[in-house]
């Protein structure tokens, strides 16, 4: 189970361990403020945008496509942002620490 | 008739615009994905500010009022939403969830005992009205009004526009609601502070039009669509019984596919230009979301129902600022739907349908079904 850092937009630190599959679902069943996750998870919502901590992006990977069609509108979009449904929580994200954008 | 299913695929992929009479002038459509998105984005050259011609023909003539919060802009628009979006997303408390759950379980058994069913006025209409009265806080006593009120509450073609009685109504209530500390739409409004003050009369009608108008069709013309499309695809029932993330995927898929809202408007407060076509000021373009929907750069095999899509980045409910405020009571009455659909019942079987087919200057395309009977078997 991989253990997540979330920063919130009010600067509280959660810490999850979920077996959820995305960094989306695992937020949401755990209530982290600011991901709200209302498409479900399939990228037409961006109520799930996080950025990727630095040290994290290159093990995480950037964006799609998909992704980067939604997050070029986006305020608050940088290069390290992801659509949190769209990142896959695999083992090797066990330490991710991710900041959680919100509306 | 796919022409009826995709009218815009030749112009989507030339120029990405297409035009359509409308109030005497040709409105341009916006029609490619990316270009809709960065219209909702540009809310000072593309505005909401014009009220009665949010969608493409004028309802001046069946209602005197501006919805809230949609026919606003920012800065207003966003406190005007602020106000009522707690309210719209009660559906995603469980408890809520759970109660929606029980009525669509009972509206399902009943349909199946009942045998054949017409599915827009005998099971989409009052399913809407009574997931209404569970939003608004009412009770169902209320929504057994409401469902009289057809399928569109301007424009329904049996009916005729229910816009007056719809009004008469919506002030009848703020007046019986006066001074009730009840946690209904209409006791919150009339107690909610607005920038440091109480609502007008005109914006709280503004508000209750809109809770009534926006969500009615377009629920209407989801679930009969989905009923259809279950009974001539038996085996789309196994495949969402597989997994729970399927039931997900398929309503958002569902949303694209039906894209119930043809066009919303915008217009330009100056005179500008939207893909080569000139807009003088005061002039509204539309955004044509089906169009989006199927843009064939974004979607693979854009004309099929794939019930586990993912990612699927439509815009069925609209895109940034405005986007829809109903997407969360759709979305649970349509999970509640297929959930109970794979629970109770075996198969559906299809009779016959009328598809409701929406005819502007240059193109038509099906929205729904006029009427559709289908037999519920479990
Ligand atoms: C499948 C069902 C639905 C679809 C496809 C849909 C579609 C849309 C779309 C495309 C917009 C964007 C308008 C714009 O950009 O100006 C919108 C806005 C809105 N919808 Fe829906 N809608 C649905 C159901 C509902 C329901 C059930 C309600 C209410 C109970 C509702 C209430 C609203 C409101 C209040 C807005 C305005 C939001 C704002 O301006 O901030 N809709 N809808
Ligand atoms: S949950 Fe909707 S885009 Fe990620």
């Amino acid at each position: 189970m991989p253990k997540v850092t979330y920063v919130t937009p009010s600067g509280d630190e959660v810490v999850v361990n979920s077996d959820e599959p995305n960094l989306m679902q695992a937020a949401v069943t755990n209530q982290v403020e600011g991901i709200l996750g209302d498409c479900g998870g399939v990228a037409s919502c961006a109520t799930c945008h996080v950025h990727i901590d630095p040290q994290w992006i290159d093990k995480v990977g950037p964006a799609t496509d998909i992704e980067q069609g939604m997050l070029e509108l986006e305020d608050n979009a940088t290069d390290n942002s992801r659509l949190g449904c769209q990142v896959k929580l695999t083992p090797e994200l066990d330490g991710l620490v991710v900041r959680v954008v919100g509306q | 008739m796919p022409e009826h299913i995709d009218p815009f695929r030749e112009d989507r992929q030339q120029s990405g615009v297409k035009t359509a009479t409308a109030e005497g002038k040709e409105v341009p459509l916006v029609l490619r994905l990316q270009d809709i998105r960065k219209t909702c984005k540009d809310t000072k050259t593309f505005s909401n500010d014009n009220p009665m011609m949010i969608v493409l023909h004028s309802e001046a003539h069946v209602r005197n009022v501006r919805q809230l919060p949609i026919e606003t802009d920012p800065p207003e628009h966003t406190d005007y939403r602020a106000l009522v979006e707690p309210i719209y997303r009660k559906p995603q408390q469980p408890e809520y969830q759970a109660e929606m759950r029980k009525l669509v379980a009972g509206m399902v058994k009943n349909a199946a005992a009942n045998g054949e069913v017409e599915v827009v006025r005998e099971f989409a209409v009052p399913l809407q009205s009574r997931g209404l009265a569970q939003l608004l806080g009412l009770p169902q006593s209320e929504a057994e009004i409401w469902i009289g009120w057809g399928v569109h509450i301007f424009r329904d073609a049996q009916l005729g526009s229910k816009g007056s009685e719809v009004d008469k109504y919506i002030f009848s209530k703020y007046e019986e609601m006066q001074g009730s500390d009840g946690d209904d739409f209409f006791s919150i409004l009339n107690r909610i502070d607005f920038r440091d003050r109480k609502l007008t009369m005109e914006e709280k009608h503004g508000y209750a039009n809109m809770a009534f108008a926006g969500g009615r069709d377009t629920v209407i013309n989801t679930i009969s669509s989905i009923l259809v499309y279950l009974a001539e695809h038996p085996e789309a029932i196994e495949f969402l019984r597989e997994d729970e993330m399927h039931i997900t995927t398929a309503t958002e898929e569902f949303v694209r596919y039906v894209s119930p809202v043809t066009i919303i408007s915008r217009t330009c407060p100056h005179a500008t230009e939207v893909l080569g076509h000139q807009v003088e000021a005061g002039e509204r373009i539309g955004l044509c979301w089906p169009s989006a929907n199927r843009d064939e750069t974004i979607f693979d095999n854009p004309d099929e129902v794939v019930l586990d899509r993912a990612p699927n980045p439509h815009v069925g409910f609209g895109f940034g600022a405005h986007n829809c405020l109903g997407q969360h009571q759709a979305r649970l009455i349509v999970r509640s739907l297929l959930h109970e659909v794979c629970d109770q019942l075996d198969k559906i079987e299809f009779i016959e349908a009328v598809p409701e087919i929406e005819e502007e200057s240059s193109y038509s395309r099906q929205v729904g079904y006029k009427s559709a009977r289908i037999k519920f078997v479990s």
